[in-house]
């Protein structure tokens, strides 16, 4: 296996080599989503005297900025490019290699992640500059943070297939592709930080999955939560990690079932 | 030993949903879908023995492709049973995976913006060949279809004919030790076509692989197969050696009679139907029974006249043609 995935990640680095002018351009406009909720919280948080709940307007650019390093580390896109393999029938010869096709996807998502770090740091660093991002981060955060992003790629990953795999059943996935997107634009804590959502949202955040994806890392990152509570948060996202993969499992299998029954 | 390949009874049906066209029919269908049932294979059985280079003839849809995918395991049947060396072949086991392949001449496997050597290297590993079997194969591979040049191009720059080599040495790499091809020839122009034919009836020689292929082309099938099996409208037709499989589908046969200066100009329409007269040559079409019978009375009737005497089978293309416009059928 260890080696199926070392020469999966030759063939993949090459390939996104010849990506790579596509892949950057991609990555730096990626930014501007976030960037713009930043500068209207600092906005908010300066007219109403410096505070929106415990964050400051550095507080919240030092947030955004970690977000979008988990956003980044965490992408999953794999419904989109399934819904196409499935109906064009490139999940055929996959199927019939003894490697199952999620560890394509895998590597590629590795890949992806991997290459185009570099020029998100680089432009992450300039924002936190301009902004004068606040960190509260310990060495404890750093290595909380660790585990907390494995888990959190892994979720997002496995949920994004969870989602892909309904392409099996229907044609067209995109509207469940998006309404899967806007929940956890909601309840990830990309709109705004969990901990600043009306107390009826929180709740709801912290009982959906969404949160664990984006908002648990990035708050672990930015040395938001103490310690225990980030145990706390990890352990939520292991329960997570472990029911997505249990349903991947089924849908996936019944998926295949499903595909094989219709005319693969 | 067994047979590699065991078929029993083997039935699929596709459900496809279909609608009259138009606005009202439409909207219909949104509330209220209509279904047929379109059976694809319709039971079939046959036993394939290790080695052989079966050939899978048929029609547009008349099943063939579908029975491959059942075979290599893409597809669920709706009945029937089917064994590929001892494995149940939709169960997708591993080991299985690993002893066999499905090339589809239409379809690709390589990903096209990296070159096939790269490729190559992940199926390496995905099959788990060690290096020394890798080298050995993949050498055999390159000289058979003359790849040298191609596994360094990426795929995208190569032409259909060089797609199809490197497809084939993608599909092979980890010997399998049954192939199912279908249509492999298709789109390639004749040069190409008979470099493929070449390649597969000596990679069955050298490996043994048991190789099952369906073509619309009737020379692949010729070229390739001693036996066939004929697949019409999901039912099995024939299935046997393809030298019998004329006498068997065709109710007649080609006399050919040349005729010397002395006799040109006879006729000879009394004797069977004219198919043919061209310098001197005279094409008969007579009933499989009688044509014994019509030969003795040529030859005793023209005598001296007669310069030369054949009897024929008509075209294997011709027999299949009738087969399957529905014109003869199996006796």
């Amino acid at each position: 296996m260890i080696r199926a995935y070392r020469a999966l990640f030759v063939a993949g680095i090459q390939q996104a080599a010849q990506y790579r002018i596509q892949y950057t351009l991609y990555v730096l406009f990626s930014v501007i989503r976030p960037i713009i909720f930043l500068a209207a919280w600092a906005a908010v948080a300066t007219g109403q005297g410096g505070r929106v709940g415990d964050f400051t307007a550095e507080d919240f650019a030092g947030y955004y900025i970690a977000l979008t390093i988990v956003i980044h580390l965490t992408t999953a896109w794999n419904s989109l490019e399934f819904e196409l393999e499935v109906r064009q029938g490139r999940l055929s010869p996959k199927l019939l290699r003894p490697l199952h096709p999620l560890h394509y996807s895998v590597v590629e998502n590795i890949i992806w992640k991997v290459t185009t770090l570099p020029p998100l740091v680089a432009v992450l660093a300039l924002i936190a500059w301009t902004f004068g991002a606040r960190f509260a981060t310990t060495p404890l955060h750093l290595v909380l943070f660790v585990p907390s992003i494995v888990l959190a790629a892994a979720l997002r990953f496995l949920a994004g297939w969870c989602v892909a795999s309904l392409a099996f059943w229907f044609t067209r996935i995109q509207t469940a592709n998006t309404l899967f997107d806007r929940t956890a634009f909601i309840f990830a804590g990309s709109i705004a930080p969990i901990s600043l959502l009306p107390p009826i949202l929180q709740t709801a955040a912290y009982v959906m999955p969404f949160g664990y994806m984006l908002f648990v890392p990035a708050e672990i990152l930015r040395g938001g939560v103490t310690a225990s509570v980030a145990l706390l948060l990890i352990g939520g996202q292991v329960l997570w990690l472990a029911a997505t993969f249990a349903l991947l499992r089924v849908v996936w299998r019944a998926g295949v079932r499903t595909y094989s029954s219709v005319g693969a | 030993m067994p047979p590699v390949v065991v078929v029993r009874d083997l039935a699929k049906t596709y459900r496809v949903s279909e609608r009259q066209e138009g606005l009202g029919a439409t909207l219909r269908s949104i509330f209220d879908r209509t279904y047929r049932d379109v059976p694809a294979v319709a039971g079939i059985s046959f036993e394939i023995e290790a080695g052989e280079v079966v050939g899978f003839l048929g029609p547009n849809g008349a099943g063939k492709t579908t029975t491959l995918k059942m075979l290599s395991g893409l597809l669920h049947p709706t009945a029937g049973a089917a064994r590929v060396l001892g494995h149940v072949p939709w169960e997708r086991a591993h080991a299985y995976l690993r002893l066999m392949t499905l090339l589809m001449g239409n379809r690709t496997q390589l990903v096209w913006d990296i070159p096939a050597a790269d490729s190559l290297r992940v199926l390496q590993e995905i099959y788990r060949i060690d290096d020394v079997t890798y080298r050995r194969v993949l050498s055999d591979l390159v000289e058979l279809l003359e790849l040298g040049p191609l596994l360094h191009k990426p795929v995208r720059q190569l032409s259909l004919g060089e797609r199809m080599k490197v497809e084939f040495a993608a599909g092979l790499i980890h010997s399998p030790a049954v192939a199912f091809l279908d249509e492999p020839t298709i789109g390639l122009d004749v040069t190409m076509q008979v470099r493929i034919r070449q390649f597969i009836r000596e990679h069955n020689r050298r490996s043994g692989a048991t190789i099952l292929l369906t073509s619309h082309y009737m020379d692949d099938i010729v070229a390739l197969c001693k036996r066939v099996l004929v697949i019409h409208h999901g039912r099995l037709l024939y299935d046997g050696g393809l030298a019998d499989l004329a006498e068997r589908m065709a109710p007649h046969k080609l006399i050919a009679a040349t005729l010397h200066d002395s006799a040109a100009g006879t006729d000879l329409s009394r004797y069977g139907t004219i198919v043919g007269n061209e310098a001197g040559r005279v094409t008969l079409r007579v009933s499989r029974a009688e044509a014994p019978e019509v030969t003795a009375r040529l030859v005793h009737d023209l005598g001296e006249g007669l310069a030369d005497l054949s009897l024929q089978d008509p075209p294997i293309e011709e027999v299949i043609d009738r087969v399957f416009s529905g014109e003869a059928l199996p006796t």
